[in-house]
């Protein structure tokens, strides 16, 4: 009856469950404009609040986080008709779900550039602070997102580059932070332990040493690795 | 008393929040909104919870379904109040949850016996599981459904009685209840049981955009409108001061235009307050 009020033959609760209706999928739209605000401003508002409105239709919220809300959305902004002429679309919004979890994601210490002075077991697990993310698209997906960003540079909409991409998401304070990464740099982060992760870099040309500056500065690990014995 | 008068949090406030310096100022915010495992946004509440008591206001308990909150709810709830040590937690007397979805609206229902036995078991799951009490808001009401056996005071007094909850008063919703449902929101007001009131929400509400309907809806988007403080005020002139909240949802203004709103409830709730001899 909620879904289609028109369908109730009192016209008191057909006005009421209309009230009821409005209200639940605006907040739900709402939802989807807070969590995909790139592809929003990507499309316009219109644009973005047609398709917000036909996914609430097809995809309700399955529960009341609606901060964490819209899950198979960057599938549904892939499939949506007036969007086909855009495929980078769906890319953009499969990148913004990646940034979702990255800002709700659990606290932990980053991997602390000064502790690693001290020395490190290259053998000791590399392990991923819980926000971080990595992707993939077939489009400039993590360029068309950064020029969206507020500190953006004004020409960066047209010095993008349209080819395909890998990026990293991370979480080092509290703001989220998307780079586009290269080969060795991916290579690097699948590495269990430094030695592994070190050693995958190397074998597709990278700079090891600047790609470990990097990440650590990117906060792309967790804290405290095991250190070696000695002091 | 040494809450007064608060505001429900914004996060783009933050830094205006962590600054102000209002006696008896104090914040809510929608529990589900932080209900996760981390990040910014949880630090935000963290440290406004450092200097401010803090309302845990649930939106997702739907604790008049007959379906009871989910064990993953209430673990998720329980970690938040177990984090923030708020000095309140509340929800609404609404249903939600329907064949799967959640409907982010409070939905009515028909107030008979059988709901109040189903609502006053979940009530009690919920207060066993954070090992404490919460209260109960009154929702706006946009029709009168039939098969009603208690009127909604009736209902949310014998709610307490089972339970132990509070009650959360929302003046507005009762002025667009008693607006839609065509009542007299005086009397509505005046048949609250003053023992169990912990909490008043006021806000804004405007008439439907679709004309057609005649109906006031309780948008959250403007400021308290005056016959909602005057309804306010012949509240707590009969029960007394109690912590009250305002809500603003949406068309957020400033934080300074806000807590020119909240400092007015701060005033009518320090005339009220007991004079020490």
């Amino acid at each position: 009856m909620l879904a289609s009020p028109e369908r109730a033959s009192d016209p008191a609760i057909r006005r009421a469950l209309a009230v009821h209706r409005n209200t639940a999928t605006k907040a739900a739209r709402d939802a989807l404009f807070a969590n995909y605000p790139v592809v929003a401003a990507l499309v316009g508002e219109d644009a973005f609040a047609a398709c917000a409105t036909a996914y609430v239709e097809v995809s309700p919220p399955a529960e009341a986080r609606l901060c964490l809300y819209g899950s198979r959305f960057p599938a549904f902004v892939d499939a949506w008709t007036p969007f086909a002429e855009a495929s980078y679309l769906g890319a953009v919004a499969a990148l913004e779900r990646l940034v979702t979890d990255a800002l709700f994601a659990a606290d932990e210490g980053l991997l602390d550039p000064e502790a690693l002075a001290a020395g490190i077991d290259p053998d000791a697990a590399l392990r991923w602070h819980p926000a971080t993310r990595t992707g993939q698209s077939q489009s400039p997906a993590a360029s068309l997102w950064l020029a969206h960003q507020a500190d953006a540079p004004p020409e960066a909409l047209d010095t993008l580059i349209w080819a395909p991409e890998q990026f990293l998401i991370t979480r080092p304070a509290d703001a989220i932070e998307v780079r586009v990464i290269g080969a060795p740099t991916r290579a690097f982060l699948a590495g269990s332990t430094l030695a592994t992760a070190a050693e995958n870099a190397a074998s597709e040309g990278g700079d090891v040493a600047a790609i470990f500056a990097t990440l650590l500065s990117a906060g792309a690990f967790a804290g405290h690795i095991q250190q070696g014995e000695n002091p | 008393m040494s809450m007064t008068a608060g505001l429900g949090f914004k996060l783009e406030h933050l830094d205006e929040a962590l600054t102000a310096r209002n006696p008896g100022l104090w914040f809510e915010v929608h529990a589900e909104n932080y209900m996760v495992d981390g990040g910014p946004r949880l630090r935000a509440l963290v440290a406004l919870a450092s200097q401010f008591p803090i309302s845990l206001h649930g939106v997702g308990l739907s604790l008049a379904s007959a379906e009871p909150p989910t064990p993953e709810h209430l673990t998720l709830l329980r970690r938040l109040v177990d984090r923030i040590q708020p000095a309140a937690v509340s929800d609404h007397l609404a249903w939600q949850k329907w064949e799967g979805a959640h409907h982010a609206d409070f939905l009515p229902f028909p107030r008979t016996r059988e709901a109040l036995a189903i609502t006053a078991d979940n009530v009690a799951r919920v207060q066993d599981a954070l090992g404490r009490a919460i209260m109960v808001e009154n929702p706006s009401l946009y029709v009168d459904l039939p098969g009603h056996e208690l009127d909604e005071a009736a209902f949310l007094s014998q709610l307490a009685t089972r339970t132990g909850c509070g009650l959360l008063v929302d003046v507005n919703n009762i002025f667009v209840s008693a607006a839609n449902l065509n009542f007299s929101a005086e009397a509505r007001i005046d048949a609250i049981p003053a023992s169990i009131v912990g909490e008043i929400h006021l806000a804004g509400h405007r008439p439907d955009p679709d004309p057609t309907s005649g109906l006031l809806i309780d948008s959250h988007d403007a400021s308290v409108s005056d016959p909602v403080w005057l309804l306010y005020q012949r509240l707590i002139d009969r029960i007394g001061p109690r912590p009250t909240i305002i809500e603003r949802d949406d068309e957020i203004p400033q934080f300074n235009e806000l807590m020119l709103e909240r400092d007015r409830a701060h005033r009518l709730l320090e005339q009220r307050m007991p004079v020490d001899a």
